[in-house]
């Protein structure tokens, strides 16, 4: 029989009858949508029992308390604020939020490096092993003791309040180098204030829970200021409503329409840089109409009237001199662009509240403000006697941890170590030195009077996170050998000679020792949430590692098998002082801890006391009374600064000892620059050591960054002289350098004023990050305050032009 | 014309034949052969005996955690409660031992009634109300071997896992809330 046309129609016909009654199309079409939902780029979290554990984020030095959400004790899927920590109580910010991301970041490094090419050749490193990598280093830094070298080691580190910043001073203690440096920030210039103003060297803390009336200066409080989490429950604290009046009002201070400002109860728009002169014609008012605390002046204040030098001279106090006409309202409004009335106004609210607070950012980029500016700030909570027991402004206090091993150095020999420091080289010598790490960087790019030969940089990346970055590029040229311990493969890891890669901040031991800020004392340990890879190796062991092989005086000083048992051991120190108690409920409200109460430990020794600071408890005391910790020669807040002079810094002008309004001049023709730049935070942008999450990246507004393209932010008005528009191209040049931009325009910004925000620009890590925007570090220009010698940035001389 | 028609009809009960042939044979492809292309046998990394671990109770090994989430085909961590060193001598004990226990790897169990990521589903109200764990899940009191898991090559599920309709059936008989955000969230 044949088959035909005909026929085989008439059998597919059949088939696909057939077929409908069988499972063929409906199970295929069910399948193929089921197959479809697990296409390989839909995420599948791993599932399983669900378990929490606590600790504390190092991601910056806010101190807040975290915890993680793990799948099978294995994954970590989320992290969220820990409501038991008195920090934060339960808040999180957004890098925090995003921090997983770096845990399972492509651009971590897994296993030590050693660049075996030119520096920066990305092909020229090659893995090596522990050992190995541990030799190479101490071989180094055993060498150059021998010579006699040891001061050519130095190192940048950017992790501060934790027990590593006081390894990394023993180390070189030990080590005989004086080349110790934190990465600066404002914390820098406000330790110098205090220790100029009450004699202690430690960072101010402001009451903003308890205060009525917050009068910030520039302060980026809700973008990233001391502790974020903190901040956001302050917030919180604010704005709560009673008989339709908020708790507290927030004025801010501020030449740019910031996030703060926006969510302040008032913005009060100032000339960039003038901040402290409105500070000081507010203090003015005050003094002029005596609406300030005369009692708290009378008993605690010196250098408020005329007061006599070690000279036997005759000097003017602050009352005179606030009250001489510069500082009149009037004046005041010219300099700063608020019309006097309004300066009235701030002034009288100012003086009404109960408890009125100032608090200030006298930089941008978190650098450390201009000493006379911080110290205008202060003089205006002294007037209001905020610095009084129980009063808004205190000390940040210190925690009675175990002490390093004392080291076998008399006073001489470390003061005499402290001479050697390479930024104390200068000429002429900075009367009032802090964490000068820009004049270590000019002394180091000359390679004089001595060359720096190893440059160990830890927890920082300063190749781009350094305002006016090229400084750092510029000491790069001389360094000998650079040694990252960096977990990621960022600007300046890609700069080593040798990569020691740290544990990340969340896999590793560590403490905070003080929340940045806060008033009540504050201790809390970081433990890992995971067990870290094999490859990394926390930084303190490294530490450790070297100091066994150095051996000696230096082995001595740090005797300890790993950093899990100094740490335990620093812990024990601070249970045998039998302060404090452990916070173990949520809501305590410890702001409300006032200095002298009484607080019974809650814990029974060191071993209990770990275990409770362990499992994501922390340690407080109540905060201290600023004045019982003066240790000037007045035994008082020293408005007028009589310590200058034994620090070798004597003037015939008076306003060298007292706080004055002291801008310096930004470099560059006004002709050729006629705006000026100013460089703003954001809380969804990182711009420290960390590079944006790519979670927070999503978050960006694309009128700051659309694509690869960064927007700064113009006055329509400025606009419109230029002949821009919104999304205009133009070239941003300042005499550091140039970089394209586009132009956003923001009624906000103040005419003829360029903002651009901070942390973006980075050419290292991975696709999603790099080359996104420009870094805003590479055109601002950094300059040294003539006292502290601390590098500060108020502005920038800038030009646009359409590109 | 006559002619014609008669050759018409003759060719109608031709093409009957022929229809129905294609019919038939795709009948039984779709019904015999689509089956078996469709799932691919796969075997369990290694045997387990429910029968041999009758000393114990359901609950020891398949638990609720005490934030009310079900504990399914237990972890390694389970199996070394009891078998850090070998019990007995079986093949399957030794490689349990060795290759999992020993070396802290979990065991990859295909799991028969895994159900996609878009379906929410918590055993724990389930139990409340007394449903039986053998309303969904084989009977596996007298099991001394694993069946063989029944891979669907499209889906990578198991041919024994419990389809919508199944759900959707029961809620239907005991009245329960049927609206698609029950367990698609």
């Amino acid at each position: 029989m044949k088959l035909g046309r005909r026929a085989f129609l008439q059998f597919a016909a059949g088939a696909v009858g057939g077929t409908l009654l069988t499972p063929i199309p409906w199970q295929l079409m069910d399948d193929s949508a089921i197959w479809s939902q697990n296409w390989w780029f839909r995420p599948s979290p791993e599932r399983g029992e669900i378990t929490k554990v606590a600790t504390t984020c190092m991601l910056c030095d806010g101190g807040c308390g975290i915890q993680a959400r793990l799948v099978n004790k294995n994954r970590a899927i989320l992290l969220e604020g820990n409501p038991k920590n008195p920090v934060n109580a339960g808040g999180i910010c957004p890098l925090g939020a995003a921090g997983l991301q770096f845990f399972y970041a492509p651009y971590r490094i897994a296993q030590p490096m050693k660049q075996t090419k030119k520096r920066g050749d990305a092909g020229g490193f090659q893995y090596i092993n522990w050992d190995e990598a541990i030799a190479i280093v101490s071989a180094k830094l055993a060498q150059l003791k021998a010579e006699g070298k040891a001061k050519t080691v130095a190192c940048v580190s950017g992790q501060r309040r934790s027990s590593m910043d006081d390894m990394w001073r023993q180390f070189f203690m030990a080590y005989s180098s004086p080349n110790f440096f934190r990465m600066p920030a404002q914390t820098d210039s406000l330790e110098l204030a205090s220790t100029l103003t009450l004699g202690q060297h430690a960072p101010f803390a402001f009451a903003l829970e308890s205060a009525t009336y917050v009068l910030s200066f520039g302060a980026n409080l809700l973008e990233g200021w001391g502790a974020p989490g903190r901040m956001q429950a302050a917030y919180r604290l604010w704005r709560q409503e009673s008989g339709g009046k908020m708790r507290t009002k927030v004025v801010q201070v501020e030449s740019r329409c910031s996030m703060t400002a926006c969510k302040a109860d008032q913005w009060v728009a100032v000339t960039p840089g003038a901040e402290a002169a409105l500070a000081l014609g507010i203090a003015h008012i005050l003094v002029k109409e005596n609406l300030f605390d005369s009692d708290f002046v009378k008993s605690y204040v010196f250098g408020f009237e005329d007061w006599t030098d070690a000279q036997g001279k005759s000097r003017m106090g602050f009352k005179n001199l606030i009250q001489l006409p510069q500082y009149a309202p009037e004046e005041t409004a010219k300099l700063t662009g608020v019309e006097a009335s309004k300066i009235r106004e701030l002034a009288k609210e100012f003086a009404a509240s109960s408890n009125a607070v100032v608090v200030w950012s006298d930089s941008s980029a978190n650098l450390p403000g201009n000493i006379y500016h911080d110290l205008s700030y202060l003089a205006l909570n002294a007037l209001k006697g905020n610095l009084k027991s129980g009063g808004t402004v205190s000390l940040v206090p210190s925690v009675p941890l175990e002490p390093l091993p004392e080291l076998q150095l008399d006073a001489v020999a470390k003061r005499g170590l402290e001479e050697l420091r390479l930024d104390r080289q200068q000429s002429p010598k900075i009367p009032v030195p802090g964490n000068d790490f820009y004049a270590f960087l000019d002394a180091a790019s000359k390679g004089a009077p001595y060359p720096v030969n190893v440059l160990m940089v830890h927890e920082a990346n300063p190749v781009h996170s350094l305002p006016e970055n090229k400084l750092f590029q510029a000491a790069l040229e001389k360094v000998g050998f650079l040694v990252s311990f960096s977990s990621y493969m960022d600007e300046t890891a890609q700069q080593a000679d040798l990569i020691l890669p740290n544990h990340m901040a969340l896999e590793r031991y560590d403490d905070a020792i003080g929340a940045p800020g806060v008033p009540h004392a504050y201790y809390a340990v970081a433990s890992p949430i995971l067990k870290p890879g094999p490859g990394t190796k926390h930084t303190g062991e490294v530490v450790l590692a070297l100091a066994k092989s150095l051996g000696g005086n230096v082995g001595a000083a740090l005797p300890w098998k790993d950093y899990q048992s100094y740490l335990q051991k620093r812990v024990e120190g601070l249970a045998a002082s039998k302060k404090g108690a452990v916070a173990e409920k949520p809501d305590m409200e410890l702001w409300k801890l006032q200095p002298g109460d009484l607080i019974s430990a809650n814990y029974k020794d060191g071993a209990d006391l770990w275990k409770k600071l362990t499992s994501g408890s922390s340690w407080y005391d109540a905060p201290v009374d600023a004045m019982q910790e003066v240790e000037t020669a007045s035994g008082k807040f020293e408005i007028a600064l009589s310590s200058l002079e034994s620090k070798g810094l004597i003037s015939a002008s008076e306003l060298v000892y007292l706080p004055h309004f002291a801008r310096l001049s930004p470099s560059g023709d006004e002709k050729e620059f006629p705006l000026l730049l100013v460089s703003y935070p954001t809380m969804n942008i990182a711009n420290g050591y960390l590079p944006n999450p790519i979670f927070m990246t999503k978050t960006v507004w694309d009128f700051v960054l659309k694509g690869k393209d960064l927007f700064v932010e113009l006055n329509p008005q400025t606009a419109q002289s230029l002949g821009m528009a919104e999304g205009s191209r133009a070239l941003l040049r300042t005499p550091q350098g140039e970089v394209p931009v586009r132009v956003h325009l923001f009624p906000g910004a103040r005419a003829g004023v360029v903002y651009i925000v901070e942390g973006l620009g980075h050419t290292a890590y991975d696709q999603y990050i790099q080359d996104k925007g420009v870094n805003a570090n590479s055109i601002i220009e950094v300059q040294l305050d003539p006292v502290t010698g601390l590098g500060t940035v108020w502005a920038t001389r800038a030009q646009l032009r359409r590109a | 014309m006559k002619e014609e028609n008669n050759n018409t009809s003759g060719k109608g009960v031709m093409g009957g034949i022929i229809f129905f042939a294609g019919f038939i044979l795709a009948l039984i492809v779709g019904w015999v052969v689509f089956p078996n292309l469709l799932y691919s046998q796969k075997m369990q990394p290694m045997n387990f005996s429910h029968v041999a671990h009758q000393d114990s109770t359901c609950e020891d090994c398949h638990a609720f955690r005490p934030d009310g989430t079900f504990t399914g085909v237990p972890r390694v961590e389970k199996c070394k409660e009891c078998h850090e060193s070998p019990m007995g001598n079986t093949e399957d004990e030794r490689r349990l031992v060795e290759d999992f226990i020993q070396k802290d790897l979990e065991i990859p169990w295909r799991i028969y009634s895994w159900q996609p990521d878009n379906v929410f589903y918590s055993h724990a109200p389930h139990k409340a109300k007394g449903v039986e764990c053998v309303t969904c899940h084989r009977d596996v009191s007298k099991e001394k071997s694993l069946p063989v898991f029944k891979e669907n090559r499209l889906t990578g599920y198991s041919k024994q896992t419990m389809g919508m309709i199944a759900c959707e059936d029961c809620h239907a008989e005991r009245g329960v809330n049927n609206e698609c955000g029950l367990c698609h969230k």
